[in-house]
């Protein structure tokens, strides 16, 4: 190789160095200003909105966790995350290996039907969604609320999970059969194993937003002591008034327990798409 | 590209299969999406529903103001904001990934540190930029004339003709992790002796890239593509969040969504239900047109390709 | 092996939490249920939404006045987020679980829940509606029927703050005419001070501002009075010369107005790098809670030459209502619940804990500058125009002249042409004179 080349490479490495750790200001800079005004005062917050914490304070963290009953709110969201997403996904995983298993035309059009709630902008439903959880007495219920975002995650899981699923090699199925197993049988041994990449993806994909939503909760929940953290949260915006310190640090915790199970699950999540989205 | 041929399920037990999801979806999504629909059948006197109308409020749409100028106004900027999603969030995700492809050292740390703003609440997505880009406080203007800038230096939300772009940029700040980590993991799927083949043909690095990688990238890219249309009609906290329900300055950023909610909740309007309701569904039928035409079209580009 | 082990201890945890997830929900406990102390029986407890979540802590205080002097009623005061609160509202009244006595929005966008039904008339309900000021009760009337459907819950008032200190530190007092608002805008400039904290990158602030600093221009409610005798319309050329008058004012607000957010104007006047910020009576406890050094005075704009009236005035507004819900379970608790809201008791409590101002009659501030403002107020009285009349359809006034007033400081639009767009947009749904 010539000196001029490595000289290129190295040139053409450093630029790519400055990319990357450029992006990476850019991405993290305003997580910042937000962690580090969730240890100022509201008063320094007015005073000089992007200022650096002079003397951190904790008193925000301790109001957002005591006064808005954050004990409460957190254990609501785990509770109706997780469960929303396990039963999303089980029921998930069913229907896109029968969608991916069977050639049938009508499955094509349940599929689509499937693949339209992802098009149907939540605002118009949230009303009717009401409505029906009151005329079947889950209104103000985790029970009810579980159910909907686990109904209103199916569209994208089943999409995920039925690309994956067709990606797999039928030989082992084939295999399973022929030893005498069921279709519930076959499934369950040979195939869930194989998945395990892509429901990583599709329970990331869809904790995130489920963890992250105030809206379905604010609507469908009355009850205080059915809050999830993100309801908790928009009690500190008020018409005149928000309290931003109090704010930040609510959302400082809300968000910590996504970078945990992001910095758990990138590898699966990597794993996951690579064979779901690569076809 | 043909199916291929997999132990065919019986279509009985396929169905049982289906069941859980068909059930939780039929009544928790299509049960309410068909009541919204006949929402936008009926007018209303506030919350009452009274006769049916037909098409009436979908009439009034397209031919009474203020939605008649409105409408077309905030599909168009729906369309921006997809087309800078599309040039914007999708291009700098591809290019990441492709960046991070390239090299082990810190991959994952780096897919991680680009997806954070993904984990943040909307909430406060637009309240920290709208700090950020203050033309009083901003740290952004005070940045760039610090560099020299100063011509660049801009009221970023507070002129029309930038402020819909502010909102095209902070959406790609927020979501520029889906793309680079779904084409991240479709790099990561590519057979490396296809690459290694064309390195040995003597094809450059960007030759490879347009040769090779690209078009096998191509149904990733349809895919994203499809779910950033849906996601770029659909926006809404953040168009709140830097422009108001009314989509300031002078409408700039007014959205469908906005509209929706300005319809809906901000008039005095006696139909308010009925016009608002007709506003969501022609965005529903827009959204599913649209995507069903260009998953046809894209799969004949594809076909072209392959 | 060890592996479908794990697999079914998972899908085990599955069930165990979808089945946890269900089984508290069955026993929904009744909201203060255990309170009612003191009380002969059971104690009923009412429901009552607010979307004034920062006032919360407030209002429990207030309504422990009420239990105390009731105990067979409790109340559990709930506030839901301002910007989503109409939605829940609409849900609340029309199904199960909702509120007993809810805050309801005034004037316009108070009529959807009249029209479906969903508040009970209180003219015979709730006889101390009597002694309201009319001002007060329109916010709360039905456009069709003329009826009262709630108690008022507070006025507004919009007029001009500014820091007494930095008025001392340049000599400055309170402009008796308009010359002298010029004037001691232009000493402010000199001295590097912004003189004007505006943000017109909200839109609903933009009327507000121009009320604030114009009212008097087009002369506050006897322009009401014509556009409603059908006399004009908002393209009358003393509207047009107020719209002007704004816009001359630009350059004592801050550059890229139209950039500067609402919040950005309330940092620059608390901070002292503004000395006046035309705005409403709600700002006082925000101004005081971000700033407790920051002396604070007000006064109204003189009128501009050739003004519609000799006297400068100042706008207000009913700013929501307290409503009966006509599927409550209670309606004998929630009417003294109401009786009490409109109760002098109540209205000094609005005074006194919120530091807002009570439409209750005899009603006292023991802080100076809130009783300088109502005095203010009732003196002369104008008018929030756009948010009081012409909410009443879509569009509304107050989003059209937040677009046009942000046209207008942007250079895209001169004062006719803002007017112009304020009237046509209104004609969608509102003629003069009906």
């Amino acid at each position: 190789m010539s000196g001029t080349t490595r000289r290129g490479g190295a040139v053409r490495r450093a630029g790519v160095h400055v990319v990357l750790w450029g992006y990476a200001a850019v991405a993290l800079l305003p997580l910042l200003v937000m962690v580090w005004n969730s240890f100022r005062t509201d008063q320094e917050l007015v005073s000089e909105p992007l200022g650096l914490p002079v003397a951190p304070s904790f008193d925000a963290y301790r109001e957002a966790w005591v006064e808005a009953s954050f004990s409460t709110y957190f254990l609501n969201s785990v509770l109706v995350t997780t469960a929303s997403v396990l039963l999303s996904t089980a029921v998930s995983l069913l229907a896109a290996y029968a969608l991916a298993r069977s050639r049938s035309r009508l499955m094509t059009v349940i599929e689509q039907v499937f693949v339209s709630g992802l098009m149907m902008p939540v605002f118009l439903m949230i009303v009717p969604i009401f409505y029906l959880l009151d005329m079947i007495g889950l209104a103000s219920t985790r029970t009810g609320l579980i159910l909907v975002y686990a109904a209103v995650s199916i569209p994208f899981s089943v999409f995920v999970l039925a690309t994956f699923l067709r990606q797999l090699p039928d030989e082992l199925e084939d295999a399973a059969r022929i030893d005498g197993a069921g279709p519930l049988r076959t499934f369950w041994s040979v195939l869930l194993p194989l998945v395990r990449p892509a429901v990583a993806t599709v329970v990331v994909f869809r904790f995130v937003p489920i963890w992250n939503d105030f809206f379905y909760p604010l609507i469908l929940v009355r009850d205080r002591e059915r809050y999830t953290l993100p309801v908790g949260l928009t009690t500190f915006f008020g018409e005149y008034q928000t309290s931003w310190s109090t704010l930040f640090a609510g959302l400082v915790i809300a968000t910590l327990p996504l970078v945990v199970l992001f910095l758990v699950a990138t590898r699966q999540i990597v794993a996951g798409l690579t064979a779901g989205m690569g076809r | 590209m043909s199916r291929r041929r997999t132990a065919a399920l019986p279509t009985p037990v396929a169905l049982l299969f289906l069941l859980p999801a068909a059930v939780l979806f039929g009544v928790f999504v299509l049960y309410p999406m068909a009541t919204a629909l006949t929402y936008s059948l009926f007018s209303w006197r506030g919350t009452a529903q009274e006769a049916f109308v037909g098409l009436d409020n979908f009439v009034a749409l397209f031919t009474t103001e203020p939605y008649r100028t409105e409408l077309p106004r905030a599909f168009g900027h729906n369309a921006l904001l997809f087309a800078g999603a599309m040039a914007a969030q999708n291009s700098v995700g591809l290019l990441l990934a492709v960046l991070l492809h390239q090299r082990e050292r810190f991959r994952r740390l780096f897919q991680v540190l680009f997806t954070m703003p993904y984990l943040v609440s909307p909430l406060v997505v637009g309240y920290l930029w709208s700090l950020l880009l203050s033309p009083l406080f901003g740290p952004v203007n005070a940045l760039l004339r610090a560099v020299g800038l100063d011509a660049v230096a801009q009221p970023w939300l507070g002129d029309p003709d930038t402020a819909l772009w502010v909102v095209v940029l902070v959406t790609a700040w927020q979501w520029v992790g889906f793309p680079l980590l779904v084409y991240g993991a479709a790099l990561g799927a590519l057979d490396p002796s296809t690459q290694e083949a064309a390195m040995l043909d003597g094809a450059g690095a960007a030759q490879r890239f347009r040769h090779v990688t690209l078009p096998l990238l191509t149904p990733v890219i349809g895919t994203v593509s499809v779910l950033t249309f849906i996601f770029s009609m659909e926006a809404f906290p953040i168009p709140y969040a830097l422009g108001g329900s009314s989509g300031s300055p002078a409408g700039a950023t007014d959205v469908m969504s906005l509209l929706f909610y300005r319809t809906a909740f901000h008039s005095g309007a006696s139909n308010a239900i009925g016009v608002s309701s007709a506003v969501a569904i022609v965005l529903f039928l827009v959204i599913v047109g649209v995507s069903v035409a260009f998953t046809r079209w894209f799969r004949g580009v594809e076909r072209r390709l392959t | 092996m060890s592996r479908r082990i794990t697999r079914a201890t998972a899908s085990a945890a599955l069930v165990v939490l979808t089945l946890g997830a269900c089984a508290p929900s069955a026993d929904s406990p009744e909201p203060g249920a255990a309170a009612g102390e003191g009380c002969d029986g059971d104690a009923v407890a009412l429901d009552v939404w607010s979307w004034r979540t920062e006032d919360v802590k407030t209002y429990e205080r207030i309504f422990d006045v009420f239990e105390e002097a009731n105990p067979c009623i409790t109340v559990g005061f709930q506030a839901h987020l301002n910007t989503e609160y109409d939605q829940i509202l609409r849900t609340g009244l029309t199904g199960s679980d909702g509120p007993d006595i809810a805050q309801v929005r005034s004037y316009g966008l108070l009529q959807p829940l009249v029209e479906g039904g969903n508040l009970e008339p209180l003219d015979d309900v709730v006889p101390e509606l009597a002694e309201f000021d009319d001002a007060a009760l329109d916010g709360a009337r039905g456009r069709e029927d003329g009826s009262v459907y709630g108690v008022p819950l507070a006025t507004q008032t919009i007029q001009v703050w500014y820091n007494t200190a930095i008025f001392e530190e340049n000599g400055l007092s309170e402009p008796e005419t308009w010359e002298d608002f010029v004037a001691l805008n232009d000493t402010l400039l000199e001295a590097g001070v912004t003189p004007l904290a505006v943000g017109a990158r909200d839109g609903w602030f933009v009327p507000t501002v121009h009320d604030a600093l114009t009212a008097a221009r087009y002369g506050g409610a006897d322009f009401q009075q014509a556009l409603r005798d059908g006399e004009t319309d908002f393209t009358d050329p003393a509207y047009v010369a107020s719209i002007q008058t704004l816009k001359d004012l630009q350059e004592y607000m801050p550059d890229d107005v139209t950039g500067v957010a609402y919040t950005d104007a309330q940092v620059l006047f608390t901070s002292g790098q503004a000395a006046m910020f035309p705005g409403g009576s709600y700002e006082q406890a925000f101004f005081q809670d971000a700033n407790p050094d920051l002396e604070l005075g007000v006064f109204q704009v003189p009128p501009p030459p050739g003004s519609a009236v000799d006297h400068p005035v100042t706008p207000g507004y009913a700013d929501g209502n307290w409503g009966l819900s006509a599927a409550t379970q209670h309606p004998d608790e929630a009417r003294t619940l109401l009786s009490w809201l409109a109760s002098p008791e109540f209205g000094q409590l609005v005074a006194d804990e919120l530091k807002q101002f009570s439409p209750v009659p005899g009603v006292e501030y023991a802080d100076p500058l809130q009783q300088e403002m109502w005095d203010l107020y009732q003196e002369s009285p104008a008018p929030y125009l756009l948010l009081v009349d012409y909410r009443y359809g879509d569009p509304t006034g107050t989003d059209l002249m937040g677009q046009a007033g942000q046209k207008l400081f942007l250079g895209d639009t001169d004062a006719a042409g803002a007017a112009d767009i304020v009237q046509e947009g209104l004609s969608a749904w509102w003629t003069p004179g009906e």
